[in-house]
């Protein structure tokens, strides 16, 4: 049964793992992100899931890797230093296809930067922060029900195609408390893992179906092969050199991801019917951006909002529909320009005026402040 | 319309909770309801803001901090000159803590204050639950929150040893507006 609860997003995203089937919750704490664990050690017990607090982050995301070669549904939450300390397995998350869930709760950087402030400053870092070219997907919320909605929408992608996935939220959303509507296990859709359909002889661990090029998933115990190597490997899961092997791999591991982009990718478009402008910003920022938008509608000025849900890969399609009629776009993000610089990929070619208003400070702008940001940066609007 | 409300103190005064209790109650009404906090990191004296928001409905949710109240709830005159200027010049309501408020910052045009700190003890028998005594007195004044709804919320809310005197604070305050206070009227 639905029920209607005035939660902080902390508290929001473990009861939404709950819902999704979490049964290990590994981590080490971190603010802003270390009420999610205690609210988790509290409840996931009694759900008959395991909170287990590692040595440091390396330990946690590694266990979790375990965790899901073990058959559980497993998650952990971290902010920006801790995540630095994942990258190397992120990577081997990657490259074995372990459907790990990460709620990566963004504060202000760099290093330990100011640890209660929130930002947005690692964009960058939830897609490249480990070595080689490998796949993850990454949501953003901007409020507390779409932080729950994202969990519970990452554990599925994550078991769909066995990848990585992130849920990129931030210190405002963290601790802000808002309506959210929750559900019990059992009661919100997640996929599960395909199962072998081979009997153990002949199953070959990473053999992708040819349609969405995932792996059917044994795990360990159930009579399989299963090996778990992080260096090049063929469909065996034996280490090989061969360069088409290689290639075949590295694009698969990327490609599993633009080819189920349908499942994946999100975003959502306001006032753009026939907008002049099109402000882009994501997660919290995006909710001062849609107050300005607001204001500036009522002066009159064709201003819209086009906001990213998943923020890797970005929706190419929603975006470009939402600047239609548009021949400026202005992307504000709490960093230097690391979104807009996929922006401008995306748009350049188009010929549009795409212009940047950074905003650096350790507390979430009001739609005044933002209003600010823009005369600091000289964008006009 | 969208409802704006900052209630504000000195760190122990229970701020943050009367925004939690207030705002729990707001959202069984079936408001959407943003409540966003700030504090010093004293858990006593320092500064304590609980910021709320009430949205008629989800998809006409924005901001996630005030930016111009139109009600003000402050309980000690420091937070009251500090945030002043988030309260819109023709607040609805702009309710003071008459114990250690004498006037009010700017000539807002409906102002209530009422010593909630003196006649919680006086009352209650202990200064601690003044915000919950002044959650009974906004209960009757602005009819925003149904007191039997209050105080389901609170025996949900708070520790079991603090149950039974929070109950008896927001009955009391509760009794001291029907006696004392006239309704105001807000629009939301």
């Amino acid at each position: 049964m639905a029920r209607r609860e005035f939660l902080t997003g902390n508290e929001a995203m473990a009861e939404a793992a709950i819902a999704a089937g979490l049964r290990v919750f590994i981590g080490y704490p971190i603010t802003p992100a270390s009420d999610l664990f205690e609210y988790l050690a509290e409840k996931l017990p009694s759900y008959g899931g395991i909170v287990f607090q590692a040595e440091d982050e390396i330990a946690s995301i590694n266990a979790l890797v375990g965790a899901t070669y073990a058959g559980a549904k497993a998650m952990t939450a971290t902010s920006g230093p801790g995540f630095s300390l994942m990258a190397e397995s992120l990577g081997l998350a990657a490259m074995l296809e372990a459907p790990i869930v990460i709620v990566y709760n963004m504060r202000t950087g760099p290093s330990t930067g100011i640890a209660t402030g929130t930002g947005q400053g690692d964009v960058m870092q939830s897609r490249w922060a480990s070595h080689g070219h490998y796949g993850v997907v990454v949501y953003s919320p901007w409020s507390v029900q779409e932080a729950y909605n994202l969990v519970v929408k990452a554990f599925d992608t994550a078991w769909r195609l066995r990848v990585p996935t992130i849920v990129l939220s931030d210190a405002v959303i963290a601790h802000t408390r808002e309506l959210a509507v929750v559900y019990e296990p059992g009661e919100v859709k997640v996929a599960d893992r395909k199962p072998p359909r081979e009997p153990p002889g002949e199953f070959k661990p990473f053999k992708p179906d040819p349609d969405d090029l995932v792996p059917p998933m044994a795990f360990y115990g159930e009579g399989y092969a299963v090996l778990a190597e992080s260096l090049a490997h063929d469909e065996r899961g034996y280490y090989t050199t061969d360069p088409e092997n290689y290639e075949r791999l590295v694009r698969r591991l990327e490609g599993k991801i633009t080819r189920n982009k349908h499942h994946v990718v999100s975003s959502e478009a306001r006032y753009t019917e026939d907008a002049e402008t099109v402000i882009v910003a994501f997660g919290t920022l995006a909710r001062s951006a849609l107050a300005l938008v607001k204001d500036l509608r009522k002066q009159g000025k064709k201003v819209g909002l086009w906001r990213p849900v998943s923020i890797w890969p970005l929706d190419e399609e929603g975006l470009s529909k939402a600047v239609e009629h548009a021949d400026r776009v202005i992307v504000a993000e709490m960093n230097l320009g690391q979104l807009y610089r996929e922006i401008a990929r995306i748009l350049g070619p188009t010929g549009r005026k795409i212009e940047l208003v950074p905003v650096l400070t350790p507390e979430l702008p009001g739609p005044d402040e933002l209003l600010g940001y823009f005369e600091k940066a000289g964008v006009e609007i | 319309m969208t409802l704006e409300i900052i209630i504000a103190g000195r760190g122990g005064q229970g701020i943050l909770l009367t925004g939690y209790l207030l705002g729990k109650a707001l959202v069984k009404k079936g408001y959407y309801v943003v409540n966003s906090e700030m504090y010093s990191a004293e858990t006593r004296g320092g500064f304590s803001r609980s910021d709320l928001i009430v949205f008629p409905s989800e998809a006409e949710m924005d901001i996630i901090k005030v930016r111009k109240a139109d009600i003000a709830i402050f309980m000690y005159k420091d937070q009251m000159h500090s945030y002043a200027e988030y309260v819109k010049p023709n607040a609805q309501l702009v309710i003071l803590d008459g114990t250690f408020i004498d006037e009010p910052a700017k000539p807002w045009p409906r102002v209530l204050k009422v010593p909630f700190t003196r006649l919680a003890e006086e009352k209650v028998g202990t200064y601690r639950v003044a915000n919950v005594f002044m959650l009974g007195v906004f209960s009757y004044v602005t009819g925003l929150i149904d007191p039997e709804t209050m105080k389901e919320i609170i025996k949900t809310s708070v520790r079991p040893k603090w149950i039974e005197i929070n109950l008896k604070a927001f009955d009391a305050g509760y009794n001291y507006a029907k006696e004392n206070l006239e309704r105001v009227e807000i629009k939301l």
